[in-house]
């Protein structure tokens, strides 16, 4: 059996050994399953917020908020719980997979690696305390949260000298303590191409739909940043500067064509991509808020996730949907309590949902 | 005068030898089968007990092919 496995590991250049789909596909489709359904939301739509703090102690997230429940309280207790849960199944993703797709999975989850570098800057940029960092920090990425703790209580400069070494580094040693932007810039860049150097140019199966579905991902980024851009109206084609390439549809050649127009323009153009008729009952020229559209997109970019893992139902898409998915779960919970300890109106809150 | 000798297979042996070939490799055909369903109810189960009758029914159902090789091979003997 280890003589197979050698063999399969030698077998096609760039593998990281035997992928065991037919044990973490199901398991990944499981977790998916016990996900808050669609009718949820509007039941909670209805509790107080202690009412949903024992509703969702009582579903997926118990042990978090048994957990928590000596630290926090309230509105506190639920976004903490939820930030851990998000970590605990990323980071159980990563321990149930292997070869090619842990490989993947953990390149994808470098986004929260980066979050928390990001968070912790920002929060040695404002003077926050250790406490305060260690309140924000998200460890669902390959960063440990050991590790990442023992940061928040040092320097800056330590703080850089202990990425010595990782990919972070020639970003984060030229942070000067007043250009923080621009090396959050190079952060989010640095992770799209280390997506891209994973996924592209390879002949795998796998990295093909990773990079297809990365790419689709990107678009929708790219044409929520240019609604916002056109909307405050902004035509500076240096803007370009702040987009992310190596969209599916929306090339580098589109953007550029995109950005010198007005809203009006711009929302004509769009007409010629398919995400238009997703969006198109929506758009108007006159329209004051961006909110519905940004939600549909959202809700486009989940959709078309669950339907390209039927496609694809023995690859790497099935993980990827249920992270997306785990995602905006969390984010609709998190929406939903936030709104409601601020006072906002049912309505408003509903408007933010992504169900 | 030159005598020839014609050695003929024993046919009850040729039989045996199929019988076998039925049996074998449709128990390896079962085995592989019932290897990928068994890994993938487990997974499913680690997640949600309640998937165990289904997936201990999914997984013994390759048995068949070993059965029918079986079937065939009782009848060659």
């Amino acid at each position: 059996m280890r003589l197979l496995q050698k063999f399969k590991r030698g077998y096609g250049s760039g593998s990281k050994g035997h992928t065991n789909y037919a044990y973490t596909i199901p398991r990944v489709r499981a977790m998916k399953s016990k996900l808050l359904p669609k009718e949820t939301y509007p039941r909670l739509m209805n509790m107080s917020i202690d009412e949903i703090t024992r509703f969702i102690g009582e579903s997926g997230y118990k042990e978090d908020v048994d957990e928590l429940a000596l630290t926090y309280e309230g509105v506190d207790l639920i976004e903490h719980s939820l930030n851990r849960n998000l970590s605990v199944t990323f980071r159980k993703l990563l321990n149930i997979s292997e070869g090619e797709v842990n490989f993947l999975i953990s390149e994808y989850v470098k986004e929260y690696d980066i979050w928390n570098i990001k968070t912790i800057f920002r929060g040695k940029y404002c003077r926050a305390s250790t406490k305060e960092i260690l309140e924000s920090l998200v460890a669902g990425g390959t960063l440990t949260y050991t590790f990442l703790s023992s940061l928040a209580g040092k320097e800056v400069e330590d703080v850089i000298s202990e990425f010595e070494g990782t990919e972070y580094y020639p970003i984060l040693k030229n942070y000067n303590g007043t250009n923080l932007s621009d090396v959050e810039n190079q952060l989010d860049k640095l992770y799209y191409a280390g997506l891209f150097a994973v996924a592209g140019g390879s002949k795998s199966k796998d990295r093909k739909l990773f990079a297809k579905f990365i790419r689709a991902g990107i678009d929708i980024k790219n044409l929520m940043i240019l609604f916002r851009l056109k909307r405050a109206g902004i035509t500076d084609p240096q803007m370009i500067g702040i987009m992310i390439e190596g969209g599916l549809e929306i090339e580098p050649k589109d953007i550029q064509k995109l950005m010198p127009l007005s809203f009006e323009e711009f929302i004509e153009e769009l007409d010629n991509y398919s995400y238009w008729k997703e969006i198109s009952d929506l758009v108007n020229p006159g329209m004051q808020s961006l909110i519905d559209v940004e939600t549909r997109l959202k809700k486009y970019r989940l959709k078309s996730a669950a339907s390209f893992s039927h496609v694809y139902p023995l690859s790497i898409v099935p993980i990827m949907d249920y992270m997306l998915t785990k995602q905006n779960e969390v984010n609709n919970l998190r929406i939903i309590v936030r709104g409601k300890a601020a006072n906002l109106s049912d309505e408003v809150i509903r408007e933010q949902l992504v169900i | 005068m030159v005598t020839e000798t014609v050695t003929m297979m024993d046919p009850s042996g040729l039989k045996a030898i199929g019988a076998a070939l039925a049996v074998g490799l449709t128990g390896f055909a079962s085995a592989y089968a019932e290897k990928e369903i068994g890994t993938a109810a487990i997974g499913a189960m680690a997640e949600n007990e309640s998937l165990f009758g289904k997936g201990l029914i999914l997984t013994v159902i390759p048995e068949t092919i070993v059965i029918f090789g079986l079937v065939v091979a009782l009848l060659m003997l």
